[in-house]
């Protein structure tokens, strides 16, 4: 009898196991073996353009970094700025439009639609086109309707500051298509009933959102929080990013471009390390076991 | 059997209705409620506008840049430099299409696009639905541990493997192919295939476990649980996954650009560094001269399959949502 269940307990883990492996093949093949080899790569440097010859430098690469690159650090700053700032803003939007979008509103699918269109264009080849030709600088000022008037009156510096902002902030509000659409499919899940019955029970809209609505949608918010994180790190046109590239592909120093991605990428790691954990109490599953 | 007093059930019934009455007039009369929710009324009215003006009002930033490159698109490059002329041009120049489409080359490029996009999304969406499936509802030991390495592949910046995973595919001879472009995907990898598995995993957990323990003492194995229950249950993880990959490959530039090297490979996005250089061996003259609308007409059109597939799919994408509404 127990040794039946045993078995039958064995075959559902074993079972876990298949499920895991194509994934489990696939990171062995396209990622790890990559990974160390690259790691390998870290301590050492092309010395021979021509044949890949390599050299064993040490920590050489990790010193050159930290110690004797005056660029790396600063740009290593800016970007970690960059996604501290862009962050919180970026959440809070979304979830803001995502709201507003749950609402009972005429055009619904219209509005739906063009808030994700510009998740279309990327922050590819057709982007930086679009960027080229200067779409950035003046659409939020376009947009809200701000009359030119008001930044005569505001002085030359105060503009530029408000302008500079505000085009910032339209490239930002760009990017947030994903998770204006993760919020919303987290918002559509919620029970209506539950609104009705808190209603009955005398609850105020805010205090509804505070104690419904949050809750409810936190996992989307950790998985939110995580996707932008990783999205404004890992981001292609990052400035960190571009200046691995053209050192590995420029400069032809792989071995000092491999270095900085390990950095770079052990503190991404650490950072959604100490998200998870510092989330793992506030984050509530409904269908947990 | 007792009849019940006809006295009783009369005054039972002739007390209730009217004490109902009574109070539903005390109700109306009373001014402070009545106060009270005409304003509550225009509270209403009044959130509701400021609904619609911030909507309206941020939905055009964020069409802007399809409104601009439609409009530029379209004008001639009189129009252009006419400061007068800022949204409609003065006649309609349909040629910068036509230059578009033969400085991107667009049916070569185009059936390139599409291969490597419709053939990942399909090995994404069902190599990481299988896999959230063993990460969110089976328990078996080192799980949390393979999660959290799951996790970590999404953070590793392409740029860090690059060099090795190109030594790779030249010593199987991958390159200048789609193999190392679709392959990776079927294997739960790819592109964000780690943040797949993270949606549907999410979704997954949410999923209410009875309908899986029911299941199970029906007798169904756990592969039949995974296909005809927990995944027909999350359309909006499939669409959305869906969705975001093809888009993501579409628009993707970094792999191909190393791992495709003759023009003739390359995606429909790459073509448009060379829009300049091609359209000038075609025209067999400097192409300064057309400039930004044709840039545009290109962009656009490197763009309109991802808008033709999203309005279709967008309709699938709320009722999926809406399904998913109901079973929770």
């Amino acid at each position: 009898m127990t040794g039946k269940k045993l078995s039958l307990e064995r075959k559902k883990m074993l079972a876990g196991y298949v499920y895991i492996a194509p994934w489990a093949i696939g990171f062995a093949l396209f990622m790890l073996y990559p990974l160390i080899y690259s790691l390998w790569l870290a301590f050492h440097e092309v010395v021979g353009v021509g044949n890949f010859d390599l050299e064993l430098v040490g920590w050489g690469n990790f010193n050159k970094a930290f110690v004797l690159d005056t660029q790396f650090i600063p740009l290593f700053i800016s970007v970690v700025q960059d996604a501290v700032i862009n962050t919180p803003l970026i959440l809070v939007f979304s979830l803001f439009i995502a709201i507003l979008l749950n609402h009972k509103i005429r055009g619904r699918a219209f509005f739906r639609a063009a808030f994700f269109l510009p998740v279309l264009i990327g922050s590819g080849l057709a982007m930086q086109q679009l960027l080229y030709a200067g779409v950035g600088k003046d659409t939020l000022v376009n947009g809200i309707g701000v009359p030119e008037e008001v930044f005569l009156y505001m002085g030359p510096t105060f503009s530029q500051i408000v302008f500079d902002m505000l085009s910032r902030l339209t490239v930002i509000f760009w990017k947030t298509g994903v998770q204006i659409l993760l919020f919303l499919a987290g918002l559509q899940g919620i029970s209506p009933s539950l609104y009705e019955s808190a209603r009955c029970d005398g609850a105020t809209e805010w205090e509804m959102f505070w104690k419904i609505t949050l809750p409810l949608i936190s996992p989307i918010i950790l998985l939110n929080l995580v996707y932008t994180c990783v999205d404004s790190f890992t981001d292609i046109n990052n400035r960190m990013m571009v200046y691995i590239k053209d050192t590995a592909f420029t400069k032809i120093e792989m071995g000092y471009a491999s270095g900085m991605g390990w950095i770079y990428f052990l503190f991404i790691f650490l950072l959604l390390i100490i998200v998870f954990a510092s989330t793992r109490r506030l984050v509530v599953y409904t269908g947990e076991k | 059997m007792k009849p019940i007093p006809m006295s009783k059930t009369k005054q039972r019934v002739a007390v209730r209705p009217e004490s109902i009455a009574n109070r539903a007039k005390a109700l109306r009369n009373n001014s402070v409620i009545s106060r009270i929710s005409s304003k509550s009324r225009w509270f209403a009215l009044i959130y509701r506008i400021f609904v619609y003006v911030i909507l309206i009002d941020l939905a055009f930033v964020f069409l802007y840049p399809f409104i601009y490159m439609i409009t530029t698109s379209l004008k001639h490059p009189v129009d252009l430099i006419d400061f007068a002329i800022k949204w409609i041009p003065t006649s309609l120049a349909w040629e910068n299409f036509y230059y578009g489409m033969k400085g991107l080359q667009f049916w070569t490029h185009f059936n390139n696009s599409a291969l490597i996009s419709v053939v990942s999304v399909i090995g994404q969406v069902l190599s990481c639905s299988f896999v959230a499936y063993g990460f969110s509802r089976i328990r078996f030991p080192g799980r949390e541990v393979l999660f959290v390495l799951c996790m970590f592949t999404m953070i590793i910046p392409p740029q860090t493997i690059i060099v090795p995973l190109y030594m790779q595919y030249k010593t199987i001879g991958w390159l200048d192919s789609v193999m190392p472009l679709i392959v990776p995907s079927f294997f739960a990898n790819g592109l964000r295939g780690a943040l797949f598995i993270f949606i549907f995993r999410q979704l997954f957990r949410g999923l209410p476990w009875e309908l899986e323990d029911a299941a199970r003492v029906d007798g169904c194995g756990s592969f039949r649980v995974y296909w005809r229950i927990i995944l027909p249950l999350t359309p909006p993880a499939i669409v959305v996954t869906t969705l975001l990959s093809l888009v993501w490959h579409w628009n993707d530039f970094f792999e191909p650009s190393i791992f495709l090297t003759s023009e003739e490979k390359f995606t429909l996005p790459m073509m448009l560094p060379r829009l300049y250089q091609s359209l000038d061996t075609l025209t067999g003259s400097s192409f300064e001269v057309f400039s930004l609308p044709v840039v545009m007409a290109a962009t656009f059109l490197a763009l309109v399959p991802m808008l033709v597939v999203y309005l279709f799919l967008q309709r699938y994408f709320i009722q999926g949502v809406e399904r998913s509404g109901l079973v929770e």
